[in-house]
């Protein structure tokens, strides 16, 4: 019962990570570098929620600001840094991502401070299912996170623009030889890849606390999920985030809180070895 | 104000270490080793348990160099079948790893509340002992330089500086690009092992806190700045790191409530991050960079 327990709790950790990693695998399969500043604009949209939240008294308010502040972000990020770097080895581009992250992190940290704050949401009973005890916020979140899986799928598989960004990650010089217009494809995507690490970022500061290095440490299981659901494919992003996030927590007993981190390493490490493509990839050489 | 001097030199040389250290790798190689300071981490700890124990210092540093290089190695083996950005993945992950364990095995390190008291390289008050360490570290730098000189001009630096420009090519010609990248990530990392051996008998006290991965960001940044691939990069790269971050205090220090430590931890993160940025964007090459190379 314990593990069915800890299994229920870590779903709305899962689909923070498969946010996350929904956004960087966007990013990898378009712009083609794994962007390090994901986790830094997730905690921008948790500092943005927080702050609009706190001036208006309204969640909804506090979210819509931190979706369009995140994006915009993200989107600024790349018309000043990553765009300019777009002919440059890789190298460039993840230093330049881990740079970005530094300074939106600095940012933070110069407006918001450094002490950790919480979210002020009303507390409920939690509503017993069978046995299992479930929080009635949690449940918001999950439609939260399940309501911006649908947009972004949506925009992905729906709209003129989605179909764009597939055709340039599957084949960027055949998309551009067929009309696609490669400047208005990036900044859909990183708009989205924003608007994603924001919704991410409310749900954990919601659940936990908002500090500046909260997006940080999400970093390493988000890119674990990308590359266990296979780079460059959303959906493969989000199961692999959602198994994450349970095994995280169901291996809390048998490891210790400390190395949950350490878990998601493990399992990069264990897919990159026997299984780079990853759960839904494309075949590619990654070797 | 000497003794001031002298501490800023000793960290300093520390970073120059550092900074030669990921020169073999990033420069000479191109490995995109984003967990230096898991390397550091290993040799600081290495030296101070065992130190604390009672083995000679002599042993302890050649134990964080050996203990650092070993642990590059299943890392390299693992990693180096990868492509570079997958390789700065698993380091960065290796390094936050490393931190998380250090962290939680109290049993070997006191976890997060660290071990203090460890031996000084040279024991007693006043100059003289900052004056041994600094001239030890001084000498260990020359001997980093010289022998990254040697690699670099011998028929095995040759090898790996063609692994840089063109891994394909290398593997045509017969020879195996993981075994060289292996050996020269456990040449990198020992270099940073041996860093954190003279870290840990300076501070006197580590705690796992000290070991984030901005530190090998700013190596990075070092690096970066002073011009990638040339020992005169690293060593300016790092003293210039020094100048900001001892400036950076120096600012507070004169002028104390102008700006208070935590704003200024993150004004610190903002110009680390900056420059990585600048220099990626509009000077490459750094400022001793080489024009006549791509």
């Amino acid at each position: 019962m314990l593990y069915v327990q800890l299994a229920a709790n870590g779903v709305v950790y899962g689909l923070v990570i498969g946010l996350a990693a929904l956004a960087i695998t966007l990013v990898f399969g378009i712009a083609r570098f794994p962007n390090a500043a994901a986790g830094d604009t997730m905690t921008l949209g948790a500092y943005v929620a927080l702050g609009a939240h706190q001036a208006s008294g309204s969640l909804l308010l506090g979210g819509l600001a931190a979706i369009g502040g995140a994006a915009g972000a993200s989107l600024l990020a790349w018309a000043l840094v990553f765009r300019p770097l777009a002919k440059r080895s890789v190298v460039a581009l993840l230093v330049a991502s881990i740079g970005v992250a530094f300074v939106l992190r600095a940012g933070m940290g110069l407006v918001w401070g450094h002490q950790q704050q919480v979210f002020q949401v009303p507390l409920a009973f939690p509503i017993l299912v069978g046995e299992l005890r479930v929080n009635p916020m949690d449940l918001w979140l999950g439609g939260v996170a399940l309501a911006a899986l649908a947009v972004a799928f949506g925009v992905l598989h729906l709209t003129s623009i989605g179909r764009a960004m597939r055709a340039v990650a599957d084949d960027p010089d055949l998309a551009r030889i067929s009309g696609v217009r490669p400047g208005r494809v990036m900044a859909a995507m990183w708009l989205l890849a924003g608007g994603l690490s924001a919704v991410a970022g409310i749900m954990l500061a919601v659940k936990t606390v908002v500090s500046p290095e909260i997006g940080w440490e999400v970093l390493l299981p988000a890119f674990t999920a990308a590359i266990l659901g296979g780079i460059g494919s959303p959906l493969g992003a989000v199961v692999a985030g959602l198994l994450l996030g349970v095994a995280q927590e169901v291996s809390t007993p048998l490891v210790g809180f400390t190395y949950k981190i350490a878990l998601s390493f493990v399992v990069m490490l264990a897919v990159l070895l026997l299984r780079p493509r990853g759960l839904f990839g494309r075949v590619e050489a990654v070797r | 104000m000497e003794a001031y001097l002298l501490a800023i030199g000793i960290i300093c040389a520390i970073y120059v270490l550092l900074s030669l250290g990921l020169t073999v790798q990033y420069g000479l190689t191109g490995l995109i080793n984003f967990g230096h300071v898991g390397f550091f981490a290993i040799g600081a700890y290495a030296s101070a348990l065992l130190s604390l124990q009672g083995v000679p210092l002599v042993l302890c540093f050649a134990a964080a160099a050996v203990l650092a290089a070993v642990a590059a190695w299943p890392v390299g083996l693992v990693a180096l079948r990868l492509r570079d950005d997958y390789f700065a993945i698993v380091t960065l992950g290796f390094s936050e790893t490393v931190r998380l364990t250090l962290a939680s095995e109290a049993w070997l390190t006191n976890g997060v509340q660290g071990i203090p008291g460890i031996p000084r390289i040279m024991a007693g008050g006043g100059m003289v002992p900052q004056l041994v360490v600094f001239g030890l570290l001084v000498a260990a730098c020359v001997a980093a330089a010289l022998a990254y000189r040697r690699i670099a001009r011998s028929p095995f630096g040759r090898v790996i500086e063609a692994i840089r420009d063109n891994e394909e090519a290398v593997t045509a010609l017969g020879k195996d690009p993981a075994r060289f990248k292996i050996q020269v990530l456990a040449l990198g990392a020992g270099l940073a092992g041996i860093a954190g051996a003279f870290y840990a008998h300076y501070v006197t006290y580590l705690v796992p806190d000290q070991f984030i991965p901005l530190v090998t960001f700013q190596v990075w940044m070092a690096v970066i700045m002073g011009g990638v691939g040339r020992v005169s990069g690293a060593v300016a790269g790092a003293v210039l790191l020094m100048l900001f971050l001892e400036g950076s205090r120096f600012v507070r220090d004169i002028a104390p409530g102008l700006i208070s430590e935590v704003d200024m931890a993150s004004l610190r993160i903002g110009v680390v991050g900056l420059a990585l940025i600048l220099f990626t964007l509009f000077r490459p090459q750094g400022l001793m960079g080489d024009y006549t190379r791509r």
